[in-house]
């Protein structure tokens, strides 16, 4: 306790650097938000159709545009100017049900339908949504379950499927504005770790006061761990602000599995820090160094790896460079993330490369940090 | 008396390099005990082999009668060291500084805060407590260092050179704490190169030499071994050779030494010593301004033994 209690009190000796890497976050996510939001392009996030029904609503026609209704935006548009909303997008998707859409599929023929698309994202979305339909349906025809049952069966089965496949909506202005912030915050919480688990193991693992600890009844080990599990305390509890701060910035965007993946990706990231503030702590034994090493470590990589400018305007070689660096790998996830449009386990597979290499780096660092402190001891 | 540490056969080794030679020495419940010697004679590495902050390379530490280990916490748990060099958190006050390394034995807060108080009252740093360590000049932050390592009232207490560049007032302050923390009750073991302070503190000296111990004993015993009876010096100018090699002819005369104006007789046995020599002055026609004899302190039995000065 009371080498916690004196890390606390060195620690807020020093709080104002941590808040200053802080308010650099805060004033950078917001003044990118407002630059943001004048140049919206706003995509909904579920796509505009119009249903244009020529046959009774009854049976299985009402069920299947009940269920487009249920994952579409229907529209209603006056049917001279309906090309002109396709062409304006106003619209994405037209549907046209004959008037024997429900004879001809009960009866086991190809059902009828014909369809106008804009050709984008958003149609292929309910180009989705109607071709799973109507597959489902027909499988359940053939096997010869009645009108009802296979209405039934049509619900049990899309619904999982929808859940899975049809994405929480992707709002890509949203998840730009989050990608950026966690973009930047690989700067502010690679500095604000460094810079105090350094001083921390500067302060706490000089020679002398060392000394003078372990000739008291604290044993070394002991020591250490306290160390250990402060330094990561703080390391918890900045990424804990930041995560905080993000959904108080960001709001809906956060919500998003997206933006859940991302504050995944910032906790593997902290984790990379703390070992590396760890290592840097070891090697280094003066206090005079701690400011330069941060801007070395925590702005050359920011720089290098892309968390202030985009990945796409740097140069080739500086990218190559940059695959060294741990910052690299975070903030290549969360692009990924930013423009993913559907997330399941197949489309998530790119993202487990850069957050393993991620994991790969904490712990090639907690074993140098290791193996540099027992060759230390061993001089001794 | 009782015996607090035993050491028996200590060697310690830097990399081949003998720095502590087969040392064996005990140290008794109540003393004063002085490490004298010069830079380098080993007497730091004595102290943290003691303490088992060092390994050692052969004999064994006895302290309170059980065996000295890294993992002997009961016995740590009495023991206080001021280091040599000043070690404090340059982030905590003066005050701070001293809870932490107090807090690291006395877990009561209430007996903590007044053990704190005391060890501040021991140094004499009441109008610092607010201070940071960079506010402090060298003599104020050994003080500080002293408090660190006293608060938490051990029984035992080693001091490492706590007077090194330190001025004079600080000085005093240092060594009338160390008396008090003696009269307390506590056993000091204490080294340094200042013969002075030897001589108005410890109870009993043991002097080092390149890991040895060349001589122990109370300082009366010490400076018996001298072949040095009486020290006469006169301050006097333009002192011919002809003359200082007469002196040194003299039967009784040990040495004889002219330096700077001042001329250092030294006899073996004898009296009248002083008589002789102003009469020999009165003969020759040499005028001399003051002359005063003395007992060889310390510092020259030391010259005597070891052939060199502590200060070196
Ligand atoms: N870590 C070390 N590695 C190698 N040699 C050392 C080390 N520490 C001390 N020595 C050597 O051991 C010898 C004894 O050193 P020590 O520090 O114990 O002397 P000391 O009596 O305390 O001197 P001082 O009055 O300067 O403090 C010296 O020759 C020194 O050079
Ligand atoms: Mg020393």
């Amino acid at each position: 306790m009371t080498v916690f209690k004196t890390f606390l009190k060195v620690l807020n000796k020093n709080k104002f650097i941590v808040i200053l890497y802080s308010v650099i976050l805060l004033f950078f996510g917001v003044s990118n938000m407002q630059t943001q939001e004048e140049n919206t392009n706003f995509i909904s996030s579920k796509p505009d159709v119009l249903l244009v029904v020529s046959d009774e609503l009854e049976g299985i026609t009402k069920h299947f545009v009940d269920y487009m209704e249920k994952h579409t935006n229907r529209k209603e548009i006056e049917e001279s100017v309906r090309d002109d909303a396709l062409f304006y997008r106003d619209v994405n998707y037209i549907i046209f049900i004959n008037d024997h859409f429900r004879e001809d599929f009960l009866s086991g023929e190809q059902p009828n339908i014909e369809v106008k698309s804009t050709g984008d994202y958003q149609a292929s979305l309910a180009e989705l949504l109607v071709n799973n339909y109507l597959k489902v349906a027909s499988v359940y025809q053939k096997m010869g379950f009645t009108e009802e049952e296979i209405m039934q069966n049509i619900d049990k089965t899309l619904e999982k499927q929808v859940v899975m496949e049809v994405t929480s909506p992707l709002d890509t202005d949203q998840l730009e504005k989050v990608a950026f912030y966690y973009n930047f915050l690989s700067y502010s919480m690679l500095a604000g770790c460094v810079y105090i688990i350094c001083l921390m193991l500067v302060s706490f693992q000089n020679e002398k006061i060392r000394k003078r600890t372990i000739i008291s009844s604290m044993s070394d080990r002991k020591y250490n761990r306290i160390l250990l599990l402060s330094n990561g305390l703080f390391a918890l509890l900045l990424w804990l602000c930041y995560v905080v701060l993000s959904f108080i910035l960001l709001g809906e965007g956060m919500f998003s599995r997206q933006g859940f993946l991302m504050l995944i990706n910032s906790f593997l990231f902290t984790i990379c820090c703390l070992t590396l503030a760890f290592l840097l702590g070891t090697l280094i034994r003066s206090k005079n160094t701690i400011n330069g090493i941060v801007n070395v470590v925590a702005l050359g990589s920011s720089f290098l790896c892309g968390a202030f400018v985009p990945m796409e305007w740097l140069p080739n070689f500086v990218l190559k460079i940059a695959h060294l660096l741990p910052s690299y790998w975070y903030i290549k996830t969360n692009e990924l993330l930013k423009t993913m449009e559907i997330i399941n386990i197949e489309s998530l597979k790119p993202i487990f490369y850069p957050m393993g290499i991620l994991c790969f780096f904490s712990v090639f660092f907690v074993i140098l940090t290791n193996y540099i402190s027992s060759k230390r001891r061993n001089i001794g | 008396m009782n015996k607090i540490i035993e050491v028996a056969n200590l060697t310690k080794k830097y990399k081949g390099k003998t720095a502590v030679d087969a040392l064996s020495f005990s140290v008794f419940e109540g003393e004063i005990l002085g490490l004298l010697g010069p830079n380098g004679s080993g007497k730091s590495t004595t102290i943290n082999c003691i303490l088992s902050l060092l390994s050692i390379d052969e004999g064994k530490i006895t302290i309170f009668g059980q065996e000295m280990k890294p993992s002997a916490y009961e016995i740590k748990k009495e023991i206080g060291v001021v280091f040599q060099d000043v070690a404090v958190f340059d982030e905590l006050t003066v005050i701070d500084n001293i809870r932490y390394f107090c807090g690291l034995y006395i877990k009561d807060k209430k007996v903590r805060e007044v053990y704190i108080e005391e060890a501040i009252q021991l140094v004499g740093l009441e109008e610092f407590k607010k201070y940071y360590p960079k506010q402090l000049s060298g003599g104020l932050l050994r003080r500080l260092n002293i408090a660190c390592g006293i608060s938490h009232k051990p029984k035992l207490i080693f001091f490492d050179e706590p007077t090194v560049a330190v001025d004079p007032q600080s000085r005093n302050n240092i060594l009338d704490g160390m008396k008090t923390l003696n009269k307390n009750g506590a056993t000091i073991i204490y080294t340094t190169h200042y013969m002075e302070e030897v001589e108005f503190l410890c109870h009993r000296v043991i002097i080092l030499d390149k890991g040895k111990i060349i001589e122990s004993g109370t300082i009366d015993e010490l400076k018996s071994l001298s072949n040095i009876e009486e020290k006469i010096s006169v301050e006097v100018n333009n002192l011919k050779k002809s003359i200082i090699s007469d002196i040194a002819k003299w039967e009784q005369v040990e040495s004889v030494d002219y330096e700077n104006g001042i001329l250092i007789v030294t006899y073996q046995k004898g009296k009248n010593n002083l008589a002789g020599l102003i009469h020999y002055f009165k003969e020759n026609r040499i005028e001399y301004n003051k002359i005063f004899s003395e007992r060889p302190t310390l510092n020259d039995v030391f010259l005597e033994l070891t052939g060199k000065g502590l200060r070196d």
